[in-house]
């Protein structure tokens, strides 16, 4: 299996101190790899450096072969992604933003790729709907729609289940699961509900203080910190003083839109 | 650049404009800038130099023709200005910049849809200001002649150039810095000599208004007011300026995306 997206020595100082230091990451076709860590740990930072839209002070990212941010536009023809922090835009339905960002991407039918990618998440009504008019989880899953219509290599979903009923949210894990079956789509996922990511990802990576701290299947991480699993792990990392630092918060880092978030 | 290059780019220039047009359609308070604003300086001006004119004394007509002239020009700039500018903060308060990012658009695919859909807002607002000065004043800027589009289109590139350099500051700055969308063409007005030639300015300011290509455009509009035809110094010094201008305006812009990028300022809009 060829790698879709290999970072190496990413590195990223802002103001208040450094947020991403030495971090490497490499994510195979097909695979579905969780980006983990407190606030201000440096996931953020690091997906941004990986998407092209931060520029890292040191390393490489490379999505598909295409080299940032030289190659940006290439790349991110292969990249889908959403986050559930970020909204519909006002005064536009939902099939006339699934055809913008169809095009946008490049999509030979974006009408009926829009169509195909609501009835995979089993919402075709919505179709006419504005954006204003969806509760939090149906926009949710318009992004999801939205980040996967055009098959893209290397699937980002930011904190993606966040506003998702439990039923909606198997959904959606089942969906993306055959996604990354059948098309070898890998998935880069951020969240904070241990749960969510024990049953969607099939690694993790931890990341505490801007360095890379734990990296393998989930239940191996776990164990390779003497806790039962990823909640319990999580709770001992963001705690423990020698891995977050001496306010035990990770405080030097910079996100601080990270709290702000709805 | 390749065929299929040259396909992708237009239709995501396309898909912005498209997504403009959906904002402006479903956006009926925003029409204001294209009706009502137009309509508003149209009679203002007007009524000026209708009334200057009354008064008697030296030029009277020509006053109303510089003040009528001046004001349909001036929305030329305005519009194309507004229309980019408001076309990358719409994006901002929708909260769409990054999602947009994340996307194979190039930068200036983005500005391409803007000012494409721009256009339309820019031949509703000239024609509503042209519809004013022609029914309530009698004013027909037909009467200066087919030199007056290379004018306007100078004027389009100024507008733009303008535009492009206020999204640079919002990138920089941040929402805050959105006041200049609306503020800083106030300050280019006066300088640029829109209803009088520069000499009426104080002094001080003339070295900086002769930087301004929209100076020698409204120069050169007035030459074909008053009938003298083409003012090829007036539009060489605005070919020039304006090619200074836009260029100036383009690497600001590209400066400030640097800086955006590498200061990761995206956290602003999300």
């Amino acid at each position: 299996m060829s790698d879709v997206l290999v970072a190496r020595g990413l590195v990223k100082d802002y103001r208040r101190g450094r947020a991403v230091d030495q971090v490497d990451l490499t994510l195979r076709e097909g695979e579905r790899l969780a980006l983990l860590g407190p606030n201000g740990a440096g996931k953020t930072t690091t997906l941004l450096m990986c998407l092209g839209v931060v520029r890292p002070d040191a390393g490489t990212v490379e999505v598909v072969g295409h080299r940032l941010p030289k190659g940006r536009s290439a790349a991110m023809a292969q990249v889908g992604f959403t986050a559930g922090y970020l909204p519909l835009p006002d005064r536009i339905r939902v099939s006339e933003y699934l055809r913008m960002y169809g095009q946008l991407y490049g999509v030979a039918d974006p009408v009926e790729q829009a169509v195909r990618g609501l009835e995979r998440f089993g919402i075709p009504q919505l179709a006419p709907a504005m954006g204003t008019e969806l509760s939090a989880g149906q926009k949710t899953l318009i992004g999801i729609v939205k980040a996967t219509m055009h098959t893209p290599r290397l699937l980002v979903l930011d904190e993606p289940t966040a506003s998702l009923d439990p039923d909606v949210a198997f959904r959606v894990r089942t969906g993306l699961a055959v996604l990354c079956e059948e098309e070898g789509t890998a998935l880069l996922v951020t969240s904070h509900n241990m749960l969510e990511v024990e049953r969607i990802s099939e690694r993790v990576v931890f990341l505490a203080r801007g360095r890379v701290v734990a990296d393998g299947p989930p239940a191996e991480v776990a164990a390779s910190f003497g806790q039962d699993d990823l909640e319990e792990l999580f709770l001992h990392l963001a705690q423990d003083p020698e891995v977050q630092g001496v306010d035990g918060r990770g405080g030097h880092s910079t996100e601080t839109s990270k709290g702000a978030r709805p | 650049m390749t065929t299929a290059t040259l396909r992708a780019s237009r239709s995501r220039i396309g898909a912005i404009a498209k997504r403009h047009a959906y904002v402006l359609w479903r956006s009926p308070h925003r029409l204001f800038d294209v009706t009502i604003w137009p309509l508003v300086d149209a009679v203002l001006f007007g009524s000026i130099a209708v009334f200057f004119a009354r008064q008697g004394g030296q030029g009277g007509s020509r006053t109303v023709g510089y003040l009528l002239a001046g004001i349909v020009l001036w929305h030329v700039v305005y519009q194309a200005q507004i229309a980019v500018a408001t076309g990358f903060l719409e994006e901002t308060w929708s909260r769409q910049v990054l999602t947009m990012l994340v996307t194979p658009m190039r930068e200036w695919e983005f500005v391409a849809g803007v000012a494409a859909f721009g256009l339309i807002k820019l031949v509703l607002g000239v024609g509503m200001v042209t519809v004013a000065a022609v029914g309530f004043y009698a004013f027909d800027p037909g009467t200066l002649g087919i030199w007056v589009i290379p004018v306007m289109l100078m004027l389009l590139m100024a507008g733009w150039s303008v535009a492009l350099f206020v999204i640079g500051l919002v990138l920089r700055f941040g929402n805050g810095a959105e006041a200049f969308a609306w503020g800083i063409l106030f300050v280019v007005m006066p300088l640029s000599g829109v209803f009088y030639p520069v000499e009426a300015l104080p002094a001080v300011l003339r070295p900086v208004s002769l930087l301004l290509p929209t100076t020698h455009l409204f120069a050169a509009g007035r030459a074909l007011v008053d009938g003298r035809g083409p003012s090829w110094h007036d539009l060489g010094l605005a070919a020039l300026t304006t090619l200074l201008v836009s260029a100036a305006a383009f690497a600001f812009l590209v400066r400030m995306l640097r800086v955006f990028r590498e200061r990761g300022y995206i956290t602003r809009y999300t």
